[in-house]
């Protein structure tokens, strides 16, 4: 498989290292001279130096006969540019794009790119799994980004608690479906009566969101916080 | 080195770029190749552009990159010496010559230059040269063309 890596920071750096070592053709893009020469002398002659940003430099990369493009650099914008350029004026099939601004993930995704990685919102799930939260906690996103897996751990004071999950009213398109109880994870039966300490699995569009947390969280203000 | 005794080798390298200096430094090789039965392998890479896969049937089609290899050929055999040319592809002429010298076990590899100057008057060496000179793991003959009349 042919992969273009776009940006020689530590990211591109190892993933390009680790790609050629499972026998991948690779080609590094990395704008600044001396860190493009200094990767060169490390890991081959496989590095272009040149700014992935721009359409003839990408064409010179091999874009148009890439099977991936990954854009992994430090600016949300660039890895955006590479990703559209990759996908609209190369065909490339694939487009990966590294997002550090978690805010930016529905721009990236709405404008084509086919998977983002985001370190920040990966750290973000991490932290949020081990700590009690009054909010829900996005697990994973599906599709093109258009729906997610959303979790709620129901607290003291959730109007969800004490009720049965048929009598919840679940926003259109979103559903629940699984419940986890002690440890145990189960499906959710719309006659199960939840209780405070269970963790609610929903999928739904990410437009619902509000109306969900209405529902399983309750809608005191200052638990509410925006999460794009 | 000694002054009556020419430098002796048992394999040497020669890199063509398909320029004038081809020649001269074939035959310098060659010469010096006589007396040691040295072996004495031109290489000529051509490089590939990322947007062509590697394998792609450029080198093979070219009259031009098969008459560099024929030119080197006839130096030898006029000097009375055998070579073999080989024909390489790759990303980079450099990696590619040490590379070839590495595997071939050679212990000498000679390359020409060609003087040349950048827009400003700069001399010009150029990335495959200092790539050599800082990787090949053998002894390494630069040859410099002469500076053309009118430079000097």
């Amino acid at each position: 498989m042919f992969v273009l890596v776009v940006g020689g920071g530590k990211v591109g750096y190892y993933l390009s290292k680790e790609l050629i070592e499972n026998g991948h053709e690779v080609v590094l893009m990395e704008k600044d001279r001396a860190r493009a020469d200094q990767i060169a002398d490390e890991i081959g002659s496989i590095v272009v130096a040149h700014d992935g940003c721009e359409g003839k430099y990408l064409g010179e990369a091999g874009c148009a006969r890439a099977d991936i493009v990954a854009a992994v650099t430090g600016d949300d914008e660039d890895n955006l540019v590479i990703c559209q350029m990759a996908k609209h004026h190369f065909d490339v099939r694939r487009t990966i794009a590294r997002v550090n601004n978690p805010k930016n993930e529905a721009l990236f995704r709405h404008l084509g790119v086919d998977e983002i990685i985001s370190p920040t919102r990966m750290i973000l799930g991490s932290i949020e799994q081990d700590i009690p939260v009054h909010e829900l906690l996005h697990l994973a996103a599906l599709g093109e980004g258009e729906l997610e897996i959303i979790e709620a751990h129901l607290q003291d004071g959730s109007p969800a608690v004490g009720r049965a999950a048929g009598d919840l009213a679940m926003p259109e398109g979103c559903s629940l479906f699984a419940v986890i109880r002690d440890g145990v994870a189960t499906p959710l039966r719309p006659d199960m009566t939840l209780r405070v300490g269970d963790k609610v699995i929903a999928i739904g569009p990410s437009e619902c969101e509000e109306l969900l947390h209405e529902q399983l969280i309750g809608d005191d203000p200052e638990a509410v916080t925006p999460r794009r | 080195m000694s002054e009556t005794h020419p430098p002796t080798f048992r394999r040497a390298v020669v890199a063509l770029a398909g320029g004038p200096g081809d020649e001269r430094i074939v035959r310098l090789v060659s010469e010096l190749a006589k007396p040691s039965h040295g072996e004495v392998i031109a290489v000529h890479v051509v490089e590939i552009g990322w947007s062509l896969p590697l394998d792609a049937d450029i080198a093979g089609r070219s009259e031009e990159i098969q008459s560099i290899l024929d030119a080197a050929e006839g130096v030898a055999e006029s000097s009375k010496m055998r070579l073999e040319a080989v024909l390489l592809q790759a990303r980079d002429v450099g990696a590619a010559l040490v590379d070839e010298a590495t595997e071939r076990a050679a212990d000498l590899l000679v390359l020409s230059l060609p003087y040349r100057k950048r827009f400003g008057g700069d001399f010009a060496i150029g990335r495959t040269i200092p790539y050599v000179l800082k990787n090949a793991p053998c002894t390494v003959w630069v040859v410099r063309e002469p500076i053309p009349e009118g430079e000097a």
